[in-house]
C-alpha cells in the first residue's frame, strides 16, 4: 500500500500536503471528509498517515505507520523488512541523521523514528502537517529532512494538559515548525506558557461544523415542563460533569424542575452514577451512552438548554452544533469556550469550577423573557452559520497552505 | 468442652489484604480453626489453627486439586458430590475451574463459609445447601457505589441478599445501605475494623501548628477519594490568604490532578507524592497538622483511624461511616462532602485552633479508637458473631 502513494508533485496542483493523524475519520465524520474534498476542490494533493483506518476512508490516500509488535521475532523481521525499504532514500535518511545527531539525540530514537515513520520519509511533500502537538513529538526533523514545511496544529489536550505531565516537552519544536494552526486564542496564549517565543507564525482557524446538517430548521420539539438540559460530552473528568450535577443539585433545591441528559460515554461513567445517586438525581439525570449523529440531533431538537461546563476544553464542537440548533447555550470559560458562546449574546459563560456561579446563572437563563432567549438563539445559530461552517474553514485552510 | 468452630474466611486471594490477614490471625489466636479457600499468590505462613486449602495459578496445580478432591468426594461424599454437580449444572457453572474452587470446600465443610466481597456472593449460596452456615461482609465500594453504576449487581444482590444468614458490616452506614438490597436488618450486625494499637504509638504535639499548616491526604487516585475537592478547597484556601502545604500520599502521575493544581496555580503549595511503605506514610502523618478526608464515599477510612490514633488532628468529609468516628469537635471536624468552601473554613479553623483544644481533640480521638477500634474488639465481635450465626443456625434445625 505505501508504495502505491510514492508520487510526486504535480505542477498543476498547489501543493501536497501530507496529513498526520493518530487515526484515519470514521464513516460518521461527514465533516472531515468534506473538508478534504474541498482541500482537494481547492488544488491540494492529500496524504493522510496514521495507525490504523478501521472504516476504511478512502476520500484521499492513506498510508498506514509501521506498527509495533509484540513477538520480537515479528518485530525484528518487520525492522529489516522496513529498513531496506528505506534504501532508495538514502539521501532523506541522512539528512534526518545529520539533524536528529546536532539536536543530540541517541541512536535508538532515531532508529526507531525512522521505522515508526518510514512510509513518510518517501514521501515528496509540500507541508507536512501534524494534525496534533503531540504527533510532531519525536518528529521535530522529519519535515526539514524531507524537504517540506512542517505545521502543527495544537487542540487543546496536546498543548492544555499533555505538556503538564511532561514539561519542556516542545521545547525542541518551536525553532523547526514552519507554521502553526490554533484553534482559539486560549490556546494560542497556551502556546506562549510552554516555550513558544513567535518562531513562527500562529494561524487560528476554529473548528467548523456541518450547518446545513445542524441548524434550526430541524424544529424543536421539547416538551416545556419539566425543562430540558443536555449535554452532549465524554464522560470524561476534562468535561467538568461532577461540577455540572452538582449545580444541578443546587438547582433541584432551588425547586425548578428539570430532566437532564447526558450523551456520552467514558470513564467517569462510575463517579458520575454515584454522584447522581448521592446528590439525588437519579429521577432527573439520564446517561444516554454514546449516540450516533442522527440520534445526538434528534435529541438536541427536544432540548431547551445545553449546558458544557468542562475544565479544559480546546474549542468543542458539540457547543457549535447546539447552538445551530437554537439551543441556549451555557458553558464554563474553560480554554475555547469563552470564544465559542459570547457571554451574553450568544449564550453565557460561567467561571469554571464554580457549582454555585453555575446555578445561579442557569436559574437567571430559565427566568430570562422568552423574547430575550429567543434574540440569544438567533444571534448564536447565526453567528454559527457564518463563522463556523465547512466552506469557510477550507477557505481559511486553503490560505493557510497556500501562505509561505 | 465446646467444639471450636470452623470458619471459612473466603477473599479469594490467599494472601488477602490487611485487615482480612488480621482477621484470620485474630480469629485463629482465640483458637477457632480457619480454614482458607482460594488461589495461593503467594507462599504465606500462618499458625497452627491456620489450614489452607487452595490452588496456585498453574495448571497442574489445578489439576491435582481437582484429581485429589473429586477423588475423595467420590469415594467418600458420592451423594454430597451429585448434589453439588446438580447445583453446578442448574446454574450453568459446572466447569473444572469451578469444581477447583468448590470441591475443596464441600469436602472440609466448614461450619461457617465467610464470604468478603459482596460481589463473588452469588457463587458461594450453594455452600447452605450442605449445612454451612453462609455470611458475608459489607465492605466499601462492593455495596456503596458499584451497584449504583452495575445494574446487574444491584440486581444480584436483591436477589441473594434475602437468602445470605448472616451480615458483617464495617459501619453502621453501610449496614443501612445493604437493607436497600433486601439484606434482613436482624441479621446484620456492626463489627467495625480494628487497629493494632500498638503499632500507633500517640504523640501528643506540643505546639501550635504553624504556618504554613501542613495538610496530608492518604489514599490512591481513585475518584472516591474526590481529590479534586481537596484542590478547590485548597485554592479556596488560598484565597483566603492561609498559608499552608497540602501534601497527597498515594497518587503521583495523575493527570486529572497535574492539571488541576497547574490550573488552580497550586503548584508551590501542594505534592503529589506516590505511594509509600506503612512506617513512612507514618511518620508523614505524624508530622501533618491536619489529616484530610476529602472522599465521596468510604467504609470508615483505615487512614483516618490511624491519624486519630497517631495524634493529628483529622478534618473530613461526612461520607459513609465517616461521622460513627468522628464527631464534629470531639474527635475531629466533619464537613459535608462536595463542599469545598465548608472544606476550606473548616481547615481554616483547625489552623486557629488554640493549643489546648487541639490537644483535647487529638486525645479525644486517640480514646476514641482505643474504646471502638482496637484488633481485640474486632476479633471478639467476629467471634460473637460467628456463635450467634451457629447459635440461629442450631435453633433452625431444632
Amino acid at each position: 500500500m505505501t508504495n502505491h502513494y510514492q508520487m510526486t508533485k504535480t505542477n498543476t496542483h498547489k501543493g501536497r500536503i501530507g496529513l498526520l493523524l493518530s487515526a484515519a475519520p470514521g464513516y460518521s465524520e461527514t465533516f472531515f471528509r468534506s473538508k478534504i474534498k474541498g482541500l482537494k476542490e481547492s488544488g491540494f494533493d492529500l496524504v493522510l498517515f496514521c495507525s490504523e483506518n478501521q472504516h476504511g476512508f478512502k476520500d484521499c490516500p492513506v498510508v498506514l505507520l509501521p506498527q509495533q509488535a509484540k513477538n520480537k521475532l515479528i518485530l525484528g523481521i518487520k525492522l529489516v523488512w522496513v529498513y531496506l525499504g528505506l534504501l532508495p532514500y538514502v539521501k532523506t535518511l541522512r539528512r534526518f541523521v545529520q539533524l536528529e545527531r546536532t539536536d543530540g539525540k541517541a541512536w535508538l530514537p532515531i532508529l526507531k523514528r525512522l521505522y515508526t515513520h518510514a512510509p513518510v520519509f518517501k514521501q515528496d511533500l509540500d507541508c507536512l502537517h501534524f494534525g496534533f502537538g503531540t504527533l510532531a513529538l519525536g518528529c521535530e526533523n522529519m519535515a526539514a529532512a524531507i524537504q517540506a514545511d512542517m505545521a502543527v496544529s495544537f487542540r487543546g489536550f496536546d498543548i492544555g494538559v499533555y505538556p503538564i505531565k511532561h514539561p519542556q516537552c516542545y521545547s525542541g519544536l518551536w525553532d523547526k515548525v514552519s507554521k502553526i494552526h490554533v484553534i482559539s486564542d486560549d490556546i494560542k496564549q497556551l502556546l506562549y506558557s510552554h516555550g513558544f517565543r513567535d518562531q513562527a507564525p500562529v494561524v487560528k482557524i476554529t473548528p467548523a461544523i456541518d450547518t446545513h446538517y445542524f441548524s434550526t430548521e430541524q424544529g424543536h420539539v421539547c416538551v416545556e415542563h419539566p425543562i430540558q438540559l443536555i449535554t452532549v460530552a465524554r464522560l470524561h473528568w476534562k468535561k467538568g460533569l461532577e461540577y455540572t450535577l452538582e449545580a444541578l443539585a443546587l438547582l433541584k433545591q432551588q425547586g425548578i424542575a428539570f430532566e437532564y441528559r447526558i450523551i456520552g460515554s467514558g470513564p467517569e461513567e462510575e463517579a458520575l452514577k454515584f454522584a447522581c445517586y448521592q446528590l439525588g438525581l437519579q429521577a432527573q439525570v439520564f446517561f444516554l451512552g454514546k449516540l450516533g449523529h442522527e440520534e445526538v440531533r434528534q435529541h438536541l431538537t427536544q432540548a431547551q438548554y445545553y449546558i458544557q461546563y468542562s475544565v479544559q476544553e480546546g474549542f468543542c464542537n458539540a457547543v457549535l452544533e447546539a447552538q445551530a440548533m437554537g439551543l441556549l447555550c451555557v458553558v464554563s470559560d474553560a480554554e475555547g469556550l469563552a470564544e465559542n458562546v459570547l457571554d451574553g449574546k450568544t449564550g453565557w459563560v460561567v467561571p469554571k469550577r464554580n457549582p454555585q456561579l453555575l446555578t445561579e446563572k442557569m436559574i437567571e437563563v430559565i427566568q430570562m423573557a422568552e423574547m430575550e432567549k429567543q434574540r440569544i438563539t438567533h444571534e448564536a445559530s447565526f453567528r454559527v452559520q457564518e463563522i463556523f461552517s465547512i466552506e469557510t474553514q477550507i477557505q481559511k485552510f486553503t490560505q493557510f497552505y497556500s501562505d509561505k | 468442652m465446646e467444639k471450636s468452630l470452623k470458619i471459612a474466611i473466603y477473599s479469594g486471594n490467599i494472601p488477602s489484604t490487611t485487615f482480612i490477614e488480621r482477621l484470620i490471625k485474630g480469629v485463629s489466636d482465640s483458637g477457632s480453626q480457619v480454614f482458607l479457600f482460594g488461589l495461593i499468590k503467594q507462599k504465606t505462613t500462618y499458625g497452627n489453627q491456620v489450614q489452607v486449602f487452595g490452588y496456585k495459578n498453574t495448571k497442574g496445580s489445578k489439576l491435582w486439586v481437582l484429581i485429589k478432591y473429586t477423588c475423595l468426594l467420590f469415594l467418600f461424599k458420592p451423594t454430597q458430590k451429585k448434589r453439588l454437580d446438580a447445583i453446578l449444572n442448574k446454574t450453568n457453572n459446572n466447569t473444572l475451574y469451578s469444581k477447583v474452587k468448590y470441591y475443596p470446600v464441600l469436602w472440609h465443610q466448614p461450619d461457617i463459609f465467610h464470604v468478603q466481597w459482596a460481589k463473588g456472593l452469588d457463587e458461594w449460596l450453594w455452600v447452605q445447601e450442605f449445612g454451612m452456615r453462609l455470611m458475608l461482609s459489607l465492605r466499601g465500594a462492593h455495596i456503596n457505589y458499584s451497584p449504583i453504576a452495575d445494574t446487574k449487581l444491584a440486581a444480584m444482590y436483591r436477589e441473594n441478599f434475602p437468602k445470605v444468614a448472616g451480615f458483617h458490616a464495617v459501619s453502621q452506614a453501610i449496614a443501612k445501605e445493604a437493607c436497600k438490597y433486601g439484606a434482613d436488618k436482624q441479621h446484620i450486625q456492626v463489627v467495625k475494623s480494628g487497629l493494632k494499637l500498638q503499632d500507633f504509638l500517640f504523640q501528643l504535639k506540643t505546639t501550635n501548628p504553624q504556618a504554613p499548616i501542613n495538610i496530608l491526604s492518604v489514599g490512591r487516585g481513585h475518584w472516591k477519594k474526590n481529590y479534586r475537592l481537596a484542590l478547590d478547597a485548597m485554592h479556596a484556601l488560598k484565597q483566603l490568604g492561609l498559608a499552608f502545604r497540602y501534601d497527597i500520599i498515594g497518587v503521583s502521575g495523575e493527570e486529572a490532578l497535574l492539571f488541576q493544581r497547574a490550573q488552580l496555580g497550586l503548584e508551590q503549595e501542594v505534592g503529589f507524592i506516590g505511594p509509600l511503605p506503612f512506617k513512612e506514610v507514618q511518620k508523614a502523618i505524624k508530622e501533618a497538622d491536619v489529616m484530610l478526608l476529602p472522599s465521596v464515599e468510604e467504609g470508615i477510612a483505615n487512614v483516618v483511624l490511624e491519624a486519630m490514633a497517631l495524634g493529628t488532628l483529622v478534618v473530613s468529609t461526612d461520607c459513609g461511616g465517616m461521622k460513627e468516628v468522628v464527631l464534629p469537635k470531639q474527635t475531629g471536624y466533619l464537613v459535608p462532602v462536595r463542599d469545598a468552601q465548608a472544606m476550606a473554613l473548616a481547615l481554616k479553623e483547625v489552623s486557629e485552633l488554640p493549643l489546648e483544644t487541639y490537644q483535647r481533640i487529638t486525645q479525644q480521638a486517640r480514646a476514641f479508637v482505643e474504646a471502638n477500634h482496637s484488633e481485640a474488639q474486632m476479633v471478639s465481635g467476629m467471634l460473637g458473631l460467628y456463635k450467634r450465626l451457629m447459635l440461629e443456625g442450631s435453633d433452625k434445625v431444632n
